[in-house]
């Protein structure tokens, strides 16, 4: 899989190629609109990290050129502005997602990987692992062919699970992830450990008994 | 200083006009009190003078024309009796010789010799001697002149009308000037009263020909540019101190990220590594409610949305439950009007979310929180034990609450999204309830 990080900040860009590295996920680096144009015109990508403020120009821009030559690329935008206009025309010119700096890595690496899922499987977005499967579109999941009923916390926690695989994900970053606003306004991050409970209890009941594993105490790790 | 204290001072001020009349006119009176004497000692001393030279032209004038009669001497005694007779307030004696070095004068009062009533006159005498057929007389002349109680009285009076005149004089002008020349200095006042800094715009002052007030538009001018500035700066420091702050915590929680998948590991310092994402996380939102602070401040929000209110507090109800749920709080809900409101809904959002985790997180264990919506007023009151410092309440930055880990900018920004709505937020405390509400 072949990521482009358009991003001036460079260090930045390298946490995040090192964080997708070990996922077979191939990085490459624009940090000025000039070179990520250049970029964009010469290759093919499966995604495109787009923070939308370069140093000399736009990245909106950037995107608007992709639409106009029909490519096909994912587009996650990432801006330190929290504006909503931002949000509302990155979308709107054809951005597939949108995420607010600061992010954690696992946040974005599980947006990327629906991203370029949707992207490439389209109507069939089945995701299999042994004994498990998960449609993606119809959010079903069943283990042996058998289904499981997952609440929509527990679904969308398996999902961030499964595009951080092999990762170790913190109690506090589930908490963000699930809480988004929230979570660092509360002094608990407890509802994290009860839906990881929950769900763990439905994969182990259902016969997918080493997949979700629990780390130094506080973190999660998926296996594949 | 609020509105309230300056207008219970009001009672004690006067206008300035008041204040310069008053001294002038204590000044205006005793000069003219000193004026009544000092007057009257001019008038006396003139006409005493004018007199002494009238009596002193008569006396000359009668001896030159004894002379010019060329009498003989008992002709001359004969004529001076007759002329005694006549003229009873002159005398002419004959004396053996001169023993006046110079001519005497002075002043006698006396009964008037043929008033019905007996009245005392005051009299300006003069004694000289003049020669007739070579011998010497005194001559003694007095005329009438006039009494001085009776000078001082028409000074007195005189006075007494001229200070009358001055204070009405006064009042009147005062009136006038205060309508016309403080004109300038009113307006002033007035676009002072009306100048708000957190519009940043600066007070066109009217033109004035008047020196003292064109210098004070002047310096208001400065200050008030001074101030614009000033508050800009603080503002564009904070927007900018927190937008730079943004990529180094970024770059920090990135890396934490990646320090979580160190395959060395110890538990022990992942045990530290997640500690900093919570302090990380932490920082993010102080960052955040700041660059939020500075865009309510700089109203770049859009305020003619239609705020679906209902809705807005049942989503977020619907978004907490779990936590509600995690301390076992007991939700009350009373939402008995649908209500819709201008403004903007983003910052209505945030209103409703900051007070009821506010709720939240200040409520114990097993604890009642109740939202109450009506037409008129957005209530949310948890359970509590002591009351709060409501003055200290809605400022940043103060923590009320020993175990609070929040930004310590939430209650402030309730406030502050309430004064862009032109919503008002109080306190109370009342039957252990912490009670927040919210005024459309």
């Amino acid at each position: 899989m072949k990521i482009l990080i358009i991003e001036d900040e460079t260090e930045l860009a390298k946490s995040i190629a090192e964080y997708l590295a070990e996922e077979n996920y191939l990085c490459e680096f624009a940090s000025t609109f000039k070179d990520a144009m250049n970029k964009i015109e010469m290759f093919q990508y499966d995604c495109i990290i787009l923070d939308i403020m370069l140093p000399d120009g736009n990245g909106l821009t950037i995107l608007e050129e992709l639409k106009k030559h029909n490519k096909q690329e994912g587009v996650i935008i990432v801006s330190a502005k929290n504006a909503l206009d931002d949000k509302i025309s990155g979308l709107q010119l054809g951005a597939d997602d949108y995420l607010t700096k600061p992010f954690h890595l696992s946040e974005l690496m599980a947006r990327i990987y629906s991203i370029i899922r949707r992207k490439q499987f389209g109507n069939s977005n089945i995701v299999k692992q042994n004994e498990l499967e998960i449609d993606l579109l119809a959010k079903t999941v069943t283990i042996n062919n058998e289904r499981i009923a997952l609440t929509k916390k527990e679904f969308d926690l398996l999902i961030y699970f499964i595009g951080n695989k092999n990762k170790v994900i913190s109690k506090s970053t589930l908490a963000e992830h699930l809480s988004g606003d929230f979570a660092d306004m509360l002094d608990n991050h407890d509802f994290v450990y009860a839906h990881v409970k929950n769900l763990k209890k439905k994969l182990y009941d259902a016969g997918c008994d080493h997949c979700l594993k629990t780390v130094y105490g506080t973190g999660y790790k998926w296996i594949s | 200083m609020s509105k309230k204290k300056i207008f219970s001072n009001n009672k004690n001020l006067k206008p300035l006009l008041n204040k310069t009349t008053k001294p002038f006119l204590i000044y205006v009176l005793t000069i003219l009190i000193i004026s009544i004497p000092v007057y009257f000692i001019v008038i006396d001393t003139i006409w005493k003078g004018e007199l002494d030279e009238h009596n002193k032209t008569i006396v000359e004038k009668t001896a030159y024309e004894f002379n010019h009669l060329k009498l003989s001497d008992a002709d001359l005694r004969k004529s001076i009796a007759l002329w005694k007779l006549i003229q009873p307030e002159t005398n002419i004696e004959e004396i053996p010789f001169d023993n006046l070095k110079k001519d005497v004068y002075f002043t006698i009062q006396k009964q008037k010799p043929f008033a019905a009533e007996p009245e005392i006159e005051r009299y300006r005498a003069m004694k000289k001697v003049v020669y007739l057929n070579s011998k010497p007389y005194l001559f003694t002349i007095e005329t009438n002149i006039e009494e001085s109680e009776e000078t001082i009285a028409a000074i007195t009076a005189t006075t007494i009308f001229f200070f009358i005149m001055i204070v009405l004089g006064l009042l009147f002008l005062n009136r006038r000037l205060s309508l016309t020349v403080w004109k300038p200095f009113r307006n002033t006042l007035e676009n002072l009263k009306s100048f708000n800094l957190n519009t940043q715009q600066t007070i066109e002052f009217e033109k004035t020909d008047i020196k003292e007030f064109e210098e004070l538009h002047q310096s208001l001018n400065k200050l008030i540019e001074h101030n614009i500035s000033a508050f800009k700066t603080q503002k564009e420091f904070t927007e900018n101190a927190s937008h730079e702050l943004q990529t180094p915590l970024a770059i920090l929680k990135n890396k934490v990220d990646l320090l979580l998948q160190n395959e060395d590991l110890t538990e022990k310092q992942y045990q530290i590594a997640e500690k900093m994402n919570l302090a990380l996380a932490r920082s993010f939102r102080i960052n955040k409610n700041l660059l939020l602070l500075t865009k309510i401040d700089n109203s770049q929000f859009d305020n003619s949305e239609v705020i679906d209110f209902e809705n807005l507090v049942k989503q977020s109800l619907r978004l907490l439950e779990e936590h509600f749920l995690q301390k076992d709080i007991l939700v009350k809900k009373t939402i008995s009007q649908t209500i819709t409101l201008n403004g903007n809904s983003s910052l209505a959002e945030v209103l409703i979310n900051n007070l009821l985790i506010n709720a939240i997180r200040n409520t114990p264990p097993n604890g009642l929180i109740s939202v109450k919506l009506t037409d008129s007023t957005f209530e949310v009151s948890n359970s509590g034990v002591e009351k709060l410092d409501s003055d200290l309440l809605f400022k940043r930055f103060s923590r009320l609450s020993k175990e609070n880990n929040g930004s310590g900018l939430g209650l402030a920004i309730i406030k502050e999204i309430c004064n862009f709505q032109n919503w008002t937020i109080d306190y109370k405390f009342e039957n252990n309830n912490h009670i927040f509400f919210v005024k459309f």
